[in-house]
C-alpha cells in the first residue's frame, strides 16, 4: 500500500470522522486530537488492513478506540463528585410519593431527515449541559460502549456510584430533551 | 416488599436494566410497574432510543461543520513528519 494513503485519507475522510469524534466529544479541539491519532495510528497499522472493509469502515474502528481514549483522558482532569451532587435536580422530577410530577411525552418517530437530525442536534445540545463527571460517564457508556464495570475501574468509583451517575444522566437527559421541545404535547 | 415500585424507583430499575442484567426479582419489578404506566413505559423507550442514536454509526450529519483548515493543514504536517522519519 503506497504511502500517499494516509494524506489521501485526511483527504477524503477527515470531515467525516472529525463529524462522528465532534458529535461524541462535544469539543472540537478534541475531536481534532482524536482524527490525527487515527491516522497516524493507520499509518502505523497499514499494513495490516487487509481491504476487506472500506478505509472508512476501517478508519472509523480505529477511531472509536482513540475517542474513548480522549473521554478517558480528559475523566482524569474532573473531580468525581460527592454522593448527593445533583439530587435535588432529579428528586424535583417526581413528587414526594415517587409518581412523576409531570408525564412523560413521547418523542414521536422522526419521520423526516430533518426531524432526526433535529432530535439529533437536540441530544447532542443536552450531553453538552451534563455536567463534566456525568457528561463523562454517560458517553463511556452510551456512546463509548464501554461496560459500567470498567469504566468503575477507570474512575476508581464503586459500582453503585456509577450507577447513580448514570441514572441521574440519563433522568437529565431525558428531561432536557423535553425541556427543549422534544414532546407531543398533547399527546397523553 | 411493597406489591409495587414507585416510579421513580422504577426509573433507577430501567436505567440499571441498560447495563447489566437485573436480578430476577428487580426484573419482575420492572415488567408489572412498564405494564400498567404510561409514563414510564416512555421513559425506558427513551432510554433506549437515545443509546440508538448515540451509538448508531450513520448518524452523521453532512451539514455540521467539518475539519477546519487549519487543523486539517496540522494533521497533514504531522502524518508527513511521521512518513519523513
Amino acid at each position: 500500500m503506497d504511502t500517499l494513503d494516509a494524506q489521501t485519507w485526511l483527504e477524503e475522510h477527515g470531515d467525516y470522522l472529525f463529524r462522528v469524534a465532534r458529535r461524541q466529544l462535544h469539543s472540537d479541539e478534541l475531536a481534532e486530537d482524536a482524527v490525527q491519532e487515527t491516522l497516524l495510528a493507520a499509518l502505523t497499522a497499514q499494513t495490516r488492513y487487509s481491504g476487506d472493509a472500506s478505509p472508512r469502515t476501517w478508519l472509523t474502528g480505529i477511531l472509536k478506540h482513540k475517542i474513548v481514549d480522549q473521554i478517558r483522558r480528559s475523566m482524569r482532569e474532573v473531580e468525581i463528585p460527592r454522593d448527593h451532587e445533583g439530587m435535588e435536580a432529579v428528586d424535583s422530577l417526581f413528587k414526594q410519593n415517587g409518581h412523576w410530577a409531570d408525564p412523560v411525552r413521547p418523542w414521536g418517530n422522526p419521520h423526516s431527515e430533518a426531524e432526526l437530525s433535529q432530535l439529533r442536534r437536540t441530544l447532542d445540545l443536552c450531553a453538552d449541559r451534563l455536567k463534566p463527571t456525568m457528561a463523562q460517564v454517560f458517553s463511556l457508556r452510551e456512546v463509548g460502549g464501554m461496560e459500567t464495570e470498567e469504566i468503575c475501574k477507570e474512575l476508581g468509583i464503586t459500582p453503585t456510584n456509577c450507577w447513580v451517575l448514570l441514572h441521574r444522566a440519563r433522568l437529565f437527559m431525558r428531561h432536557c430533551m423535553e425541556l427543549n421541545g422534544f414532546s407531543k404535547v398533547g399527546a397523553a | 416488599m411493597k406489591w409495587m415500585t414507585t416510579c421513580k424507583e422504577t426509573t433507577e430499575l430501567a436505567s440499571r436494566a441498560m447495563d447489566e442484567p437485573l436480578p430476577f426479582v428487580d426484573r419482575v419489578a420492572l415488567k408489572l410497574h412498564l405494564a400498567v404506566c404510561k409514563n414510564c413505559m416512555r421513559f425506558a423507550q427513551q432510554l433506549h432510543e437515545m443509546r440508538q442514536q448515540f451509538r448508531g454509526e450513520t448518524v452523521v450529519d453532512d451539514d455540521t461543520p467539518g475539519l477546519a483548515q487549519e487543523a486539517r493543514q496540522r494533521i497533514a504536517h504531522k502524518l508527513q513528519d511521521k512518513l519523513d522519519s
